[in-house]
Parts: C-alpha cells; structure tokens; sequence
C-alpha cells in the first residue's frame, strides 16, 4: 500500500524532473551554444570553466531539491499549486544565469567607483528597513511592487566591496590606525547597530566574521584586528547575556536540548528528524516524509534537511564537496586576480558564499542555535538567488580578467 | 605582483580557506554522521512515530452465556467523542463546539474550550457515551455545519443483564473492556478478541496526506462463552441462599455450588453478599458503604480498597473452611473402601472419647452417649466418638492417601481466578495422633467449598474423581464452536461397589438421620450436615460457627451434588442442619424439575401430597361434592344457594390431599374472613389440626414424617392475617433440634 503510494508521489517527481530534463536538455543545448561562445571567449578573455560550471550545476541540483522540498507545502499553502515555488525560483535563475554571464563582461574594476554609493544604499535600505511591517517579529523585507528583497543582502555586497575598495587603496597604509582599522570600524559598528536593531544577528555574524577575514588577508596589523574582533564579540556576548535579544537567547536553550525543551525547537526538532531518517543512503529524490508540513517552510533555511532526509548521507557529502571546490576554485580565481582589489572582492564573496553554507548547516543540524540563515543556491528567494549569481560573475570576471593579463 | 597578491596574502588566503574547509566542512561532516549513521535509527523512529497516526479500533467482547444460550453477559455498542483541536482553527468555532458539546456532554465548557486550544490532534472528550448522546453530537455537528474536529469512534461497553447475578462468578470488566475479575479475567484473552488498527500516514496537522498511505487491520471480534451454569439453577440458589443468609444472620457471607456429579459441569455457583458488575466499583453493601464516608479521608480509599475486595471475592473457591460433620462422608468412604466396617460392626458410645492414653477427650454432641450402633447408625447420628475410632482404624497414612486421592491437597484447577488451596495438618501428610482423631470428623484442617464438592462428587458418581469447570464451550461470532471444555481430569478414587453402599447410607441419613431437614419429599437424596468450630478468627471469648450442608440425588443414579455453606450465622442456630439444610431442601425442590428428574412419592409422602383444585364454580352442590370426593378433598358449604358461585382455593391451586375446599352458594358469605392463627412450632400432626379447625388449608414443605421433633418453622402467611376460607398456607417444617 506504502509502496505504491509512493510511488505515485515519485512517479510526479519524475515527471517533474522529466520536465527539468528537458529544460535542462534545452538549457544544455542552449549552454553548448553558449560554450561555443564561452570557448572563444575563454580563448580571448579566460572565463574559468570550473568555477562556472561548478556554479551551474549547483544552481540546477539547488533547483532540483527545491522543488522536491517545496511541492507540498505549495500544495497545502498556495491553494493547491505545487508548482509555486519552483516556477518562481525557476524564473530568477534563468534571469540569474543572465545576469551571471553580463556580469562576467562586466569589468569589476569599474565597481571601485561604486563602492561608496553601494555602501550608501546599504545604509539607507538598513535604515528604511526599520520602517517596514513586521514579518516573524523582525523587519527585514523591503517590499518594492512584486519585488521582495532582504536589506542585508545588500549590506553583505555593500561591506565586501567597500572593505575591498578601501583595503586596496589603503594597502601600504594598512599597519596605521587611521587607514588600517578606522574606516573599517565605523563601518562595521555603524551596519552592526542597524542590523542589531531589525534584528538580524545572523548576518551579523556573517558580517563580522566576512570583514575579519578581508582585514586579516588585507594585512592589518594582528593587535587591531584582534582587538576589534574582541570588541566586537563583547558586544554580542553583553547583549545576549543582558538578556537584550530575548528571542535569541530562547532559541540557545532549545539548542541545548532540541527534544526537551520547553521552548519552541520544532523546526530544528523536525530537520533533525528529516536528517536521521536520510541514513547513509536517504530515501530516495522527492520521498521525504518530512517535509509534508512537518518541516516549516523546507523550502527555505532547512532546505538542507530535505536534502539529507531523501539524499542522505552520500548525497550530502557530495553537495558539500561541490561547494568545498567551489570556494577552492574562487580563491584560486582570487589570489590570480590582477590587483588587490579583484583579489579581495573575490576573496570576500567566496568567503560569503562558504560562511553562508557552513553557518546554514550549521543549524540545520543543530551545531549552532537556530538563526535564519539560507542556503546558497538551494534555498527560495529569487532576488537573492539572482544576487547570489551577480556574485558568482563578478568571480568569473575577476578570472577572466586575470586570464587576460597572463 | 605588484598590483596583484602578495606572499603575506596567499599565505593568509590559504589559511582562511584551510580554516573554513577544516573547521566549517569538517564538523558539518562530522556532525551528518553523527545524526544520520549513529542516531539515525533513533531519529528515524521518532520521525515514523510522528508520521504515522495509529488509531485503535475496538474489537468487540464476546458474550457470555448459560447453558441454554441466554445471554449472561453482553457488550453494546458506545461512542468514544474526541476532539480534533488541529482542525477546529478560529476562535469562533471554538466556541461554538465547546458550548455546544458542553451541553451535550455535561462537560463544563472552559474544559473543552481548553483542549480545543492545544496543538494537538487527538484529545479524548468522553468515553462509553450512550448512542442517543452520540446522535446528539451528530444532530449538533449537521447543525452548525461542523465538518471536522469532532470525532466519534465506536467503542463497546459490558452490560450485565440480570445485574448482580452469578457476579462473583462472572466478574467485571474495567474501563478499556479488560477482565478484571471472574469468568472475565479468566477468558480475558478469549472474550477480547483483537483490537484493530487503523495506520494512516499524517502530516504535521494531523489530517492525512494527499496520498493516503493507509492500513486497516480489522479488529478481530472476541469470541464468546458458553458456560455449564443454568440461569434458572443460579437464580434459585441465589434466591434460596441469599434468604438464609438474611434469616440466620450469616455475618460472613453464605455460599453455595451445584455441580453435576457425572462431568463436572458446575451448574450454578452463588456467593452471598455480591455486587452488581455493572457499577463494580461501588460498595453494595450501604452500612459498609456509610461508615467509609464517615472515615477520615486518609484511609477512605484503603478501607474502600478492602471492602471491594470482599465484595468481590468468590467464596465458593477463596475462602477455605473447616468441613465439619459433612466430611464425615469422606471418613466413611475410606473405610469401607478399605472393607474395615461391614454390617456386623459396632461402635460403642458413651458420650465422649479419649483417643490415646493421657489424651484430652472428645466428646460426643449428645452428653449421654449413643450407646452401641452399627455404621448406619454412626452416619445418623453423626456421632464424633464414633468416627474418631474409624480414623483410627484407618491410620493416618491412609487418610492421607484417600485424603491427597480426592483432591484435597491442591487445588481443583477449575477455570476461574483466585481459586485457593486448604491448609493440612503438615505439608508432607504426617499426623500427630491428636490430629487424625479430630480430622476424622472434619475439624483443624481448612479446604474450598469446590474442593468438597469435587470430593463429595466423586464419592457419589461412582468413584471417579472430576474437574469442576464453569465453560462449556467457547464460540466464535458465528456460533461455531472453537473450543470444548478441556478434557477433564479424572482418576478413580473408590470402587463403584463403596460408592453405592455410601450413597445408600447417605440416603438414610437424609430419610430419617440428622439430614432429615434437607429432605425433598418425592426425591431420594443423600447428604450430610455439618458444623465446624471456626478457630482463629472469631472474637474473644466468642465462639463462631459454619454451618453446612451436602447432598446429592437421586440416590439410585447420582446426577447432582450440591453444597450450601453459611459463614458465622448468628441467628436462632448455627447447626448445619437447621441453617444450611432447609435451603439446600428449597434449592433441590426449585432445581430438581429443570433437571428433568421426577419426583417418585413413597409411603407417608404420598398421603401428603398437594393436589390441584379442581373448576367448581358454576357446577351445583351435589356434582361439586362429588368432583371433590373423587380427588379427595373434603368439601365446606357455605350459604344456602344450590350452585357454587365461588370456592376457595381457586381453581388449580395447590392443596394438600385431604384438605378442604368451601364452596360459597352465595354472594355475602364470600366476604367473611379468617385470622390465619400461629403454627410456628407445632408439629405437623397439631399443625393440620388447626388448619382444618380454621377452614384453612395446609400445604406442607420440607421433611414429610410425623414425629414430634419436627416442627413447623415459617408460614408462607403471618399469623394475624385476614384470609379467605380455604387459603392455602404453606407451612415449612424442620427437625427441631438437628444434629451433625
């Protein structure tokens, strides 16, 4: 009886990705034109193939998890259209391709200037955002027409690329007070106490731990930096045990003890759950059981649960080998740039990346308490998957451009 | 390199990168092992626990019936109502169920309006509701157009048809239909059947998925029971035994067991005090019940405790008592299996004996001694001299032996719960001296009413010693039949020849010895009365009695055994023969026709045997006279009409031979009345006198021989009483001062 049951749940996986076959067939036909180009761009201009296909096919088995995560919670919550998740993400990723391949033409020097209107934006949209109804007791959404974005998706772009632009300039001047921590500390303070007062501490461990790393690679004298990262971790130490972040310190008691608590620890409870039941070899594609409500929104930060539960340990292991070569491959893209900057803005957008992977799994499997953070490349959100693909270009111009010095 | 990276850079990317695949990939990995390889199979059973909603289905319990397939027992269907809060999502509708169902339910609404707001999907409002209570809900449910949110799920309840009948028998069932005591608990497993299971695959709201994956293991319908008890047997045991216990004012509770003495088949089984197993858990009994409630509320529940267990306990297998005189069956057999009295033997009594030298001496119940009797006589006479020289004569490894052979020594295994075992002199079967010469007459050692019975049967039916059990057979739903009774342990324990003579000499005793009371006239029984001395257990200074009697019929063949026991009566006597045997007389006279065996009147007996009388009203004088002569009656005109337009008994009523019956000719002498005068006491002799003298008619129970020592001992009607000429009273008569 189970059985057959379930198989008509896989039968409407395969034909779910019979269709992704074929559109995938169509993008592949329409990438080995692209190759084609790619090849005799690469010839000319040097786009580094692993680092792009590495993001494409992370791109594709992230849609691929994404709609198995999400049919039947579309199913139950969006009157019955299962496809509503995925066709959305579906959308921004062919845009996000788009975008991936313009901006690798795009010659990343010239977001120098920008630096510092993009900073200007990110304080802007973190101020504005405080103005903005209140959705899961946070404001982090700002809503433009049919357009939803997170503010601190801006803010992570915004600090890489003006540490860069900063760090770059001010390279021989990095041991000094003035250019080596100043500029960097308002900066920093300055984003940390808005994102502190949405709140948005997640990102603001992403933030801190992204911007170390840039001003350690950078050269900043170690006594600084050391002191600024104490500061920084004071900071958050007085305000959690102050009790400020009330909502925070709940979640670090039902990490303690995700099964006993008295808190709320239903969503980590159940992504536990959804990963002990994957074993070694999982479930099988599109037959988690876990994800039929009893995961929250599996479409977003516990996406990486899903994955476990039908994948299992294996199949995990891969995608965590697919993103480890991914950061390797951005970093070698980034130490071959062909100035300061490049390598920097690429360092601190492959660092991103890999913060935001490690931290999302993290907790989802209850390493750290629970606190939102997505996945890269699995997880819903358009404009951030689209964002995510600009990043993933600047990377392949950084390469390109170091190719054309060579 | 200038523009580009330096060594410092390359050197801090490596180890930032080293740093994050090291510490952030390798714990992740770690971590995935643990949860998904090591704990996996824990957390995957707690996934499958929450995934799939496993609902009972009750099976329902067989029923239990007497041998003639009447209904003791049954379960009817109720309704389980439960509440499904998952599905019931504004506050509205809450409130509309918590209000609505309140009413319904008699649930106080803040208590449901509680459980409707907890996550959850299954939460129990009320069990064993009524089906007009669950169309209600129903009516209530279509009303207010409510879909969900409100379940009802079958269920069964046990209802006890006759309410306190055969209770201690039968048993009770808790509140998930488990057997708890009786024929309940002992075929629980039986009765129950198999609970079905309805498994579905949930999400986390509790309504089943889009794909059903869905199991249904059909409930498996218990099977039911047959029993050997007859309804009508128990109901006249139960009738006869609970009046005896009321009139000698048995403080401990009477009881009695009727058995088939060829298959041991229990026929009917009744414990006075009882309980109603529809309401087990109240205490029956409203003096005991009172003084609870007066008690402190510390120890309420540990005197409630107690008095419940007593109520409940089945006496006739629980309680062992000192057999008494009745065991004097058992001595006897022994010793004419063993061929050590014949007729020619005497036994010589004067009114007490010293069974060894330095001894303290027994003595007889008549001081003046039965001087020399044969060993009819010693029966008779229930004379303790003289069966404390027939132990002796037996020695005490053969009492021993006959007494382990009748199953005195364990238990009988009859196929109810709590069934207990006597206690023996000493475990290995040795006696001291003393022992045997009080042993002989059924003093100082205890056994069960069923292990007497059992014994006392197997001394009547030819000598084969057999099981007792209560099941006749177990069927399935459809009637077929799944189990027999067991094939019933049997072993010889005395020759056929023994247990004729025996049942011969019991039948004397019955006739005209010291069982003269439990006499039926128109039957030929056998029996023995008997009362022990209770030791241990009676207040200080007070001395406290069982009464008891056994008997058997007919004679000629033995079909049935039966023993009636009251414990500690403290009325007018505690003589097993004037509180046991009259009830055991009623209880054959009731059973003994349901049985199919007739009655075969003999000598006196027929002289006083009913006749009905015959349709007169209407016939003219002369032809009533003579209707009346032919059925010797004796008639009594009144008025000076030449037509009978009334008569007294009526028509088919039951009237003594030779009694008389008045014949009214005319309306006014209907209305005169007569005061029934006072025969408690008189001997059934003086007793017929006053009943002719006062135009009245006598109908005779209990012992039929005119002697001077029986005398009459109730009045169907009160002395006092204003009658019709020719009422009919039935007098009771026993013997006036019975002995063991």
């Amino acid at each position: 009886m189970r059985e057959t049951k379930s198989n008509v749940f896989s039968e409407k996986i395969k034909i779910s990705t019979s269709k992704k076959i074929a559109l995938n067939k169509a993008r592949l036909n329409k990438k080995k034109t692209l190759k084609k180009n790619i090849k005799e761009i690469s010839i000319r201009s040097g786009l580094d193939a692993t680092f792009c296909m590495l993001t494409l096919i992370l791109l594709v088995v992230g849609l691929i998890m994404l709609f198995s995560a999400s049919f039947f919670n579309a199913y139950y919550y969006q009157n019955g259209d299962s496809y509503f998740f995925i066709r959305n993400q579906l959308i921004w990723a062919i845009l996000g391709v788009v975008v991936l391949f313009l901006v690798s033409f795009f010659d990343y020097n010239k977001l120098k200037k920008l630096a510092t209107p993009i900073l200007c934006l990110s304080f802007i949209l973190l101020i504005s955002v405080l103005f903005m109804p209140v959705k899961n007791e946070v404001h982090r959404w700002i809503t433009l027409g049919p357009v939803s974005f997170q503010a601190s998706e801006i803010t992570k772009f915004a600090i890489v690329l003006s540490f860069s632009h900063t760090i770059s300039k001010n390279f021989k001047k990095m041991g000094t007070f003035r250019y080596g921590v100043l500029p960097y500390a308002l900066i920093l303070s300055t984003t940390a106490f808005l994102l502190y007062l949405e709140p948005h501490i997640s990102c603001l461990i992403i933030i801190i731990l992204l911007c170390g790393g840039m001003l350690y690679i950078g050269g900043i004298k170690l006594r600084w930096f050391g002191l600024v990262f104490a500061a920084a971790l004071a900071g958050v130490a007085f305000l959690v045990l102050s009790n400020k972040l009330s909502y925070a310190n709940e979640r670090v008691v039902g990490w303690l003890d995700p099964f006993n608590s008295t808190t709320d620890t239903w969503q980590t409870r159940q992504g536990l759950y959804a990963i002990g039941s994957g074993g070694l070899w999982g479930l099988g594609l599109g037959k988690s059981r876990q994800k039929y409500l009893f995961i929250p929104e599996p479409q977003n930060d516990f996406i990486f649960s899903v994955v476990c539960e039908e994948l299992g340990f294996i199949g995990a292991l891969i995608i965590l080998i697919l993103f480890a070569m991914l950061i390797w491959r951005g970093i070698i893209i980034s130490m071959r740039a062909k100035n300061k900057f490049g390598a920097l803005l690429g360092i601190g957008l492959t660092a991103q990346v890999g913060l935001q992977v490690i931290l999302n799994i993290f907790v989802v499997t209850n390493t750290i308490p629970n606190t939102g953070i997505s996945l890269p490349f699995f997880s819903y959100g358009g404009t951030a998957l689209v964002m995510l693909m600009a990043q993933m270009g600047i990377i392949l111009s950084i390469s390109r451009s170091s190719k054309l010095e060579k | 390199m200038a523009k580009g990276t330096t060594i410092r850079m390359w050197r801090r990317s490596i180890l930032v990168l080293t740093a994050l695949i090291v510490f952030g990939f390798g714990t992740i990995v770690f971590r995935l092992m643990q949860l998904q390889i090591i704990q996996g199979k824990n957390l995957q059973q707690m996934a499958i626990d929450q995934q799939l909603k496993d609902t009972l289905i009750s099976a329902k319990r067989g029923t239990i019936y007497d041998r003639n397939m009447k209904p003791l027992v049954q379960s009817a269907t109720v309704w389980k109502v439960v509440l499904e809060p998952a599905y019931i999502k504004t506050d509205e509708k809450k409130e509309i169920i918590s209000s609505g169902l309140s009413e319904i339910l008699g649930i106080p609404k803040e208590e449901i309006y509680e459980k409707a707001n907890k996550k959850s999907y299954y939460s129990i409002l009320e069990k064993k509701v009524e089906s007009e209570i669950k169309d209600k809900i129903v009516e209530f449910q279509s009303k207010n157009k409510i879909r969900n949110g409100i379940r009802i799920i079958e269920d069964y309840k046990r209802y006890y048809t006759f309410k306190t009948f055969a209770s201690n028998v039968l048993g009770f069932t808790g509140s998930d239909n488990q057997g708890l005591s009786g024929i309940e608990n002992y075929y629980d497993k039986e009765l129950n059947g198999e609970s079905g299971r309805l498994i579905t695959a949930r999400n986390a709201v509790g309504t089943n998925m889009p794909f059903e994956y869905e199991q249904r293991i059909e409930p498996k319908n218990g099977n039911s029971l047959v029993l050997t008890i007859d309804e009508s047997i128990q109901r006249s045991i139960e009738k006869h035994l609970e009046e005896g216990r009321i009139n000698n004012k048995a403080v401990n509770g009477a009881t009695s067991i009727m058995m088939d003495v060829n298959n041991g088949e229990i026929l009917g089984m009744a414990v006075k005090k009882d309980f109603n197993p529809n309401s087990p858990f109240e205490i029956e009994d409203e003096e005991v019940r009172k003084k609870i409630e007066e008690l402190p509320a510390d120890q309420r529940s540990k005197e409630k405790g107690k008095a419940l267990e007593k109520q409940w306990r089945n006496k006739a297998i629980s309680d062992a008592y000192m057999p008494g005189s009745t065991f004097k069956i058992l001595t006897s057999s022994m010793a004419l299996e063993e061929n050590l009295v014949n007729d020619e033997t005497r036994f010589n009594c004067n009114g007490s004996i010293v069974p060894y030298n330095k001894a303290r001496s027994i003595n007889c119940h008549k001081h003046s001694g039965h001087g020399v009797q044969n060993f009819q006589q010693i029966i008779c006479n229930s004379c303790n001299p003289a069966f404390v020289s027939l132990g002796q004569m037996l020695g005490p490894e053969i009492f021993f032996k006959y007494y382990k052979n009748f199953g005195l020594t364990q238990k009988t295994g009859i196929d109810l719960p709590g069934e207990a075992n006597g206690i023996f002199f000493n475990k290995d079967g040795s006696m001291a001296p003393m022992d045997l010469a009080v042993a002989s007459f059924g003093q100082n050692f205890t056994i069960t009413p069923i292990q007497m019975l059992s014994a006392v049967a197997s001394i009547v039916n030819g000598g084969k010693w057999i099981q007792p059990h209560v099941t006749k057979q177990i069927i399935d739903e459809k009637g077929n039949i799944i189990k027999k009774a067991r094939e019933n342990m049997r072993r010889r324990v005395i020759s056929e020849a023994t247990s004729k003579k025996i049942c011969k000499l019991l039948q004397v005793n019955v006739d005209t010895g010291s069982g003269k009371n439990g006499g039926v006239p128109g039957y030929d029984l056998g029996g023995k009365t008997g009362t022990s001395e209770k030791i241990g257990d009676s207040e200080e200074g007070k001395k406290d009695y069982i009464g008891s009697y056994c008997c058997f019929g007919p004679t000629e063949s033995p079909k049935f055994v039966l023993i009636v026991i009251y414990d500690t009566p403290r009325g007018n006597s505690y003589y097993g023969g004037i509180v046991a045997a009259p009830v055991g007389a009623k209880i054959v006279n009731d059973t003994f026709p349901i049985l199919g065996v007739n009655k075969n009147y003999k000598g006196e007996e027929l002289e006083k045997l009913d006749t009905t009388t015959p349709f007169l009203v209407g016939s003219s004088l002369e032809n009533a006279k003579s209707v009346l002569l032919q059925n010797e009656l004796k008639p009594i005109i009144k008025g000076d009409g030449t037509a009978v337009v009334s008569q007294i008994p009526s028509i088919g009523a039951k009237i003594p031979k030779g009694g008389t019956v008045v014949l009214y000719t005319d309306n006014q002498s209907a209305q005169r009345k007569i005061k029934v005068p006072d025969f408690l006491g008189l001997s059934i002799a003086s007793a017929n006198r006053l009943a002719v003298s006062s135009e009245l008619n006598m109908s005779i129970f209990g012992t039929a021989q005119s002697r001077e020592e029986i005398v009459a001992s109730k009045q169907s009607i009160p002395k006092g009483e204003l009658v019709d000429p020719g009422t009919v009273v039935t007098v009771e008569f026993v013997q006036k001062d019975t002995i063991n």
